[in-house]
């Protein structure tokens, strides 16, 4: 049988959400890059993979599917050796994930998605920048940073929803949150110094899923640097 | 125990997906109205059960949940007897039903409520309509149509991605292309024209979920027919203006 095929670039968060995933379940797979700056997602070859011409996508043995959550939770249950900590299995547990996850889309996502394209990285992918449209998702990503920090991180435990071990919703957000590199180191401390709790979270995120998650952050990381000299 | 209190508004399309899925499948519940235009979404009370002071939302028994994609998946999971095509437990169909919902969060919902919210209803949350953002949504709700009708219904069951019988994605996504009733006849007319199995597929979820589906949306049909007739008010003031001219 052959291997996972992940269809990813790094550089975009769903896409590292999904292969650090893989690599801290001890998931084999075979990383196959769609590199976005060239252009590959728009290919016919990959439109064969996910139609909408976006990465994350997976083929795991002639399964093709996209939509990271929609991976992640797929991985969870399909894989045999991933810990319950990930997508429990307990109805409540489970639906407060995915409550986070479906609220991720509408609002941190878009917030920092929104400000980093459009404040910085919109050339890159040929397109103009916007800096009311990057004004409107710097507002909404202040906002999702608070609600994290008074509604998901108000508990005992290091991880949302007070859990002691990181779920598919924290992998995704801190993905998301990561990707404010793009603005630089000083702006992204400027944006926790309001929310310590988010801070901590971010760190403890980072700690439980050594070192997948500070390496397959490099590309981002390296990326921002060279694009901000 | 109590039974399941629904914190719900009509008007919205998630909270009718909800709601329409609760009567679909003979679970009893309580309806609270959260009135959106009243803003008593906003209110404190509200917030106890939704700190994103948001509908719908839900206290199962003490348990609060909100975002309607995962109120359906933990309704599916938690009460008995529901039948298995509303969110198969074969994990590569449930995958599929997945990354319909999650799409429907950046894809569909975004153009249908983004046009909605700017062309017709923002004067009623006490916004201003954007006839720009309008735009941007439109363009963005077209590819979304175009989208179901090209890769989610392609099989040959009437519903997405091929089944026989409806999903929680069929209904949620239901519910938000009969959002754009408020658009007015013509214009809904005109969206689903171009995408004739989009207006089949529609067609077949209200059948399949008769009369629950229709009954749920009553408030929409009065409400277009009410926005419909305004903008013929309007209209004829314009050109009795310009006659006088």
């Amino acid at each position: 049988m052959g291997k996972l095929c992940l269809f990813v670039d790094r550089i975009s968060q769903p896409s590292r959400a999904i292969v650090i995933f893989c690599l801290a379940n001890g998931i084999a797979m075979e990383e196959s890059e769609v590199d976005l700056l060239k252009g590959d997602h728009k290919k016919a070859e990959y439109k064969a993979i996910n139609p909408m011409g976006l990465v994350p996508a997976i083929d795991d043995h002639g399964f093709y599917l996209f939509e990271s959550h929609a991976i992640l939770r797929y991985l969870s249950s399909a894989y045999p050796d991933v810990a319950d900590h990930w997508y429990p299995a307990d109805v409540k547990k489970r639906a407060q994930i995915d409550c986070i996850l479906d609220w991720h889309h509408t609002n941190l996502r878009p917030g920092s998605g929104g400000l980093t394209i459009n404040r910085v990285a919109a050339p890159l992918l040929g397109r103009p920048l916007d800096e009311k449209a990057a004004a409107e998702s710097e507002v909404l990503l202040k906002a999702s940073i608070k609600r994290i920090d008074t509604l998901w991180l108000n508990k005992e435990g290091s991880f949302l929803t007070g859990n002691e071990q990181p779920s598919i919703a924290d992998l995704s957000l801190a993905c998301e949150l990561m990707q404010v590199e793009f603005l630089g180191e000083e702006y992204k401390s400027e944006l926790l110094s309001p929310h310590p709790k988010v801070k901590h979270w971010l760190d403890a995120v980072e700690k439980a899923l050594a070192p997948h998650f500070g390496d397959v952050h490099q590309k981002l990381k390296a990326g921002a640097l060279a694009f901000r000299k | 125990m109590g039974k399941l209190r629904l914190f719900v508004d009509r008007m919205s399309q998630p909270s009718r997906a909800v709601l329409i899925f609760c009567l679909a499948n003979g679970i009893d519940l309580e309806e609270h109205l959260v009135n959106l235009a009243k803003g008593e979404h906003r209110k404190a009370e509200f917030k106890l059960i939704n700190p994103m002071c948001q509908v719908p939302a839900m206290d199962d028994n003490g348990f609060h949940l909100f975002e309607s994609h995962a109120m359906l998946k933990y309704l599916v999971c938690t009460y008995p007897n529901i039948k298995d095509h509303w969110y198969p437990a074969d994990l590569r169909k449930r995958a599929q039903i997945d990354c319909i919902l999650d799409w429907h969060h950046s894809g569909l919902r975004r153009g249908s409520a983004g046009l909605v919210m700017n062309s017709v209803i923002a004067p009623v949350m006490g916004r201003k309509l954007d006839p720009q953002a309008a735009a941007e949504a439109e363009a963005l709700l077209k590819a979304s149509l175009g989208k179901i009708e090209t890769v989610w219904l392609t099989g040959n069951g009437k519903f997405l991605t091929g089944s026989l019988q409806p999903s929680i994605a069929d209904l949620s996504l239901a519910c938000e292309v009969m959002q754009l009733q408020l658009l007015g006849k013509a214009k809904f007319s005109d969206l689903l024209d171009s995408n004739p199995k989009v207006k089949n597929w529609l067609a077949a979820v209200e059948r399949t979920l008769s009369p629950h589906f229709s009954q749920v949306h009553d408030i929409i049909w009065k409400a277009a027919t009410m926005y419909e007739n305004k903008r013929e008010r309007e209209a004829r003031k314009a050109d009795g203006t310009i006659s006088k001219l």
